[in-house]
């Protein structure tokens, strides 16, 4: 059973090679976001924003948050290509194969996780380097977070992905969702900037939402002192990842296990 | 009496309000080369594909050995394998990657599949296209690569859509050949096809169905049989159009098809009718070029039971 989870995860790890390219661009481009880019914003807002952000250097909180869009967004990438998968009638072969349907979705959602993990990995580490973070520990674990995250994200869109059933629904809906998650959340701002702004919905929808969570969960393992400025700790953030993310799962087990039928597509 | 394989029964499937196959029953045979016939849009693959567990029946249920596709789809799953009408690659894919990673599903180890895949590979000429992109490869070569899974696989009852369309006419003879041998390894095969040379070739069993039901069932001479004709007459004449008496006239003797510039009639003891036939077009003053009068071929089987029902003549 965990010979085949791990087979039907290579699947995407297979697919990862015949894309070098693509990442090569994404990786370069990055580069140019963490090292130009962001200096310049944060050089603009650092002297106003110190006093929320705990101390710690804003542009050490905009450069994380700029990794976890980028987890976020690559999660949500491998969303777009099951859909395109599916158009390719690859999601029949899928079905049709001698596998149990929970260890399908299990495998499908664990190989693209880590598939953005790979990805991502590179970028990872020029943040790391740019942040002097050194604690090999405090790496792992937010490897594994990014992990445990991104199995969230993942799990989310594909149940959008074989809802809809359309590369142009997918593309408008999963579009609408990405716009207001990452601006309703603490990946650029502060929560206590956005507290400051007195906009009720705006604060609340930054706490409870999950893209919030994995970069301020980043921050406060990296910078302890950040600690002070977001209400909530470690543990809090923790929890509410891998509840986020084993919920997801569990429902995208279901999906596949009840609901999940080929054909259809638009 | 031979043990079933596959035991359709009452299966109904629907998209939307629109009905593709209706209350299909049908057995197949264990050892079988079992042959699934019938028009552009009839069914065939919805049959299939619910058979592999793709799809879900609306009504009806399918046993594959006993197991029911709607309560023990992993039992089935185990014990069917199956090669789509449209093979299922990304446009980037490599044959050998997705053959190993098959192989690798399906239970080999490591090494086994790398042997396994490039014995089929060989066996299907595909081993010098293994490095290729899939949109580089031929529509041919793609069915080789969906039908390669299959042979990897060497499952109990084979489901085969279309194998050999877009396959030029000799590599068919070889698959022909590869199939019966698959199943004289033990697996059943179901084998949908629009060719009826291949389906007189290969199949033991025939199922025709027209609108998602069944039209007839039975071994290739059972259903020649079943044209209540028993012969052929086939008349190819010089003139640009027909005259509708005749065409009156000739529909006195069976069924008629009339095709450009070709008439076939369908008819008891066709060796006494052609004279009047003959004479029926001398009379209406159409010059015939050739006539003929054959057995039904399974081509004549087929144009009979759906070309009738085409007409609206259930
Ligand atoms: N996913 C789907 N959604 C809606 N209608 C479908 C779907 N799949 C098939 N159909 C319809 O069901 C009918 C049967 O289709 P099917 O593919 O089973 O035919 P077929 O016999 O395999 O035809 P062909 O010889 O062209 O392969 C067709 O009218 C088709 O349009
Ligand atoms: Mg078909």
């Amino acid at each position: 059973m965990l010979r085949t989870l791990l087979v039907i995860a290579s699947w995407d790890l297979i697919k990862l090679k015949n894309q070098k390219v693509f990442i090569a661009m994404r990786w370069a481009w990055f580069t140019v976001q963490i090292l130009v880019f962001a200096r310049a914003i944060s050089y603009i807002v650092s002297h106003s924003v110190t006093q929320y952000t705990g101390g710690v250097d804003y542009y050490h909180f905009y450069i994380l948050g700029v990794y976890t869009t980028l987890l976020y967004s690559a999660s949500i990438a491998r969303g777009y290509m099951i859909a395109d998968e599916f158009d390719d009638g690859i999601v029949e072969y899928h079905l049709a194969l001698p596998v149990k349907r929970n260890i399908l979705a299990v495998g499908r959602v664990i190989g693209s996780s880590i598939s953005t993990i790979i990805f991502t990995f590179p970028m990872m580490i020029i943040v790391y380097m740019v942040l002097g973070v050194r604690d090999i520990l405090a790496i792992l674990v937010s490897l594994v977070s990014a992990l445990v995250f991104s199995m969230g994200v993942v799990s989310f869109v594909i149940m959008i992905v074989f809802t809809v059933k359309s590369t142009d629904l997918t593309d408008i809906i999963v579009g609408a969702i990405d716009a207001l998650l990452v601006r309703l959340s603490t990946v650029f701002y502060p929560l206590p900037v956005i507290m400051a702004t007195g906009i009720a919905p705006y604060y609340i929808a930054a706490l409870a939402n999950p893209i919030s969570h994995m970069a301020d969960f980043l921050r406060i393992l990296l910078f302890p002192e950040y600690y002070l400025v977001v209400q909530h700790g470690l543990w809090a953030s923790l929890v509410y990842l891998i509840g986020f993310s084993m919920g997801l799962l569990i429902l995208a087990i279901e999906y596949y296990e009840k609901k999940l039928e080929a054909g259809g597509w638009r | 009496m031979r043990s079933k394989a596959v035991e359709i029964k009452n299966f109904t499937k629907k998209f939307g309000g629109f009905t593709a196959v209706d209350n299909l029953t049908l057995d197949i045979y264990e050892g079988e080369i079992f042959g699934l016939l019938g028009p552009n849009g009839s069914g065939k693959t919805t049959t299939l594909l619910t058979i592999a567990t793709v799809y879900k029946p609306s009504g009806g249920d399918i046993y594959v050995f006993g197991h029911s596709v709607t309560r023990e789809d992993y039992e089935v799953r185990k014990l069917v394998g199956i090669a789509f009408q449209d093979p299922k690659a990304m446009w980037i894919d490599k044959p050998i990657d997705l053959l190993k990673w098959h192989a690798r599903v399906v239970g080999y180890s490591g090494e086994e599949a790398k042997r396994v895949v490039r014995e089929v590979m060989e066996l299907l000429g595909l081993w010098e296209h293994r490095n290729k992109q899939f949109y580089q490869l031929s529509g041919g070569t793609r069915k080789k690569v969906e039908l390669a899974k299959v042979l990897i696989q060497k499952p109990r009852v084979a489901i085969l859509d279309e194998p050999t369309a877009q396959v030029d006419v000799l590599s068919k003879h070889a698959l022909w050949d590869v199939i019966k041998k698959l199943r004289d390894e033990g697996t059943t095969v179901i084998l949908a096809t629009n060719d009826m040379f291949e389906a007189e070739r290969v199949c033991e069993r025939i199922g025709i169905i027209y609108k998602g039901r069944l039209r007839a069932l039975g071994t290739i001479s059972e259903l020649k049989d079943s044209i209540p004709s028993g012969d052929v007459i086939e008349v190819q004449y010089e003139a640009s159009s027909l005259p509708g008496e005749l065409l009156r006239e000739l529909e006195v003797y069976g069924k008629v098809k009339h095709e450009s510039n070709r008439i076939t009639i369908y008819v008891e003891k066709g060796e006494e009718k052609v004279v009047d036939i003959v004479d029926l077009f001398k009379k209406r003053g159409v010059r015939i070029k050739k006539i003929m009068v054959k057995e039904p071929t399974l081509d004549d089987v087929f144009t009979y039971i759906t070309g009738a029902k085409l007409r609206g003549e259930e």
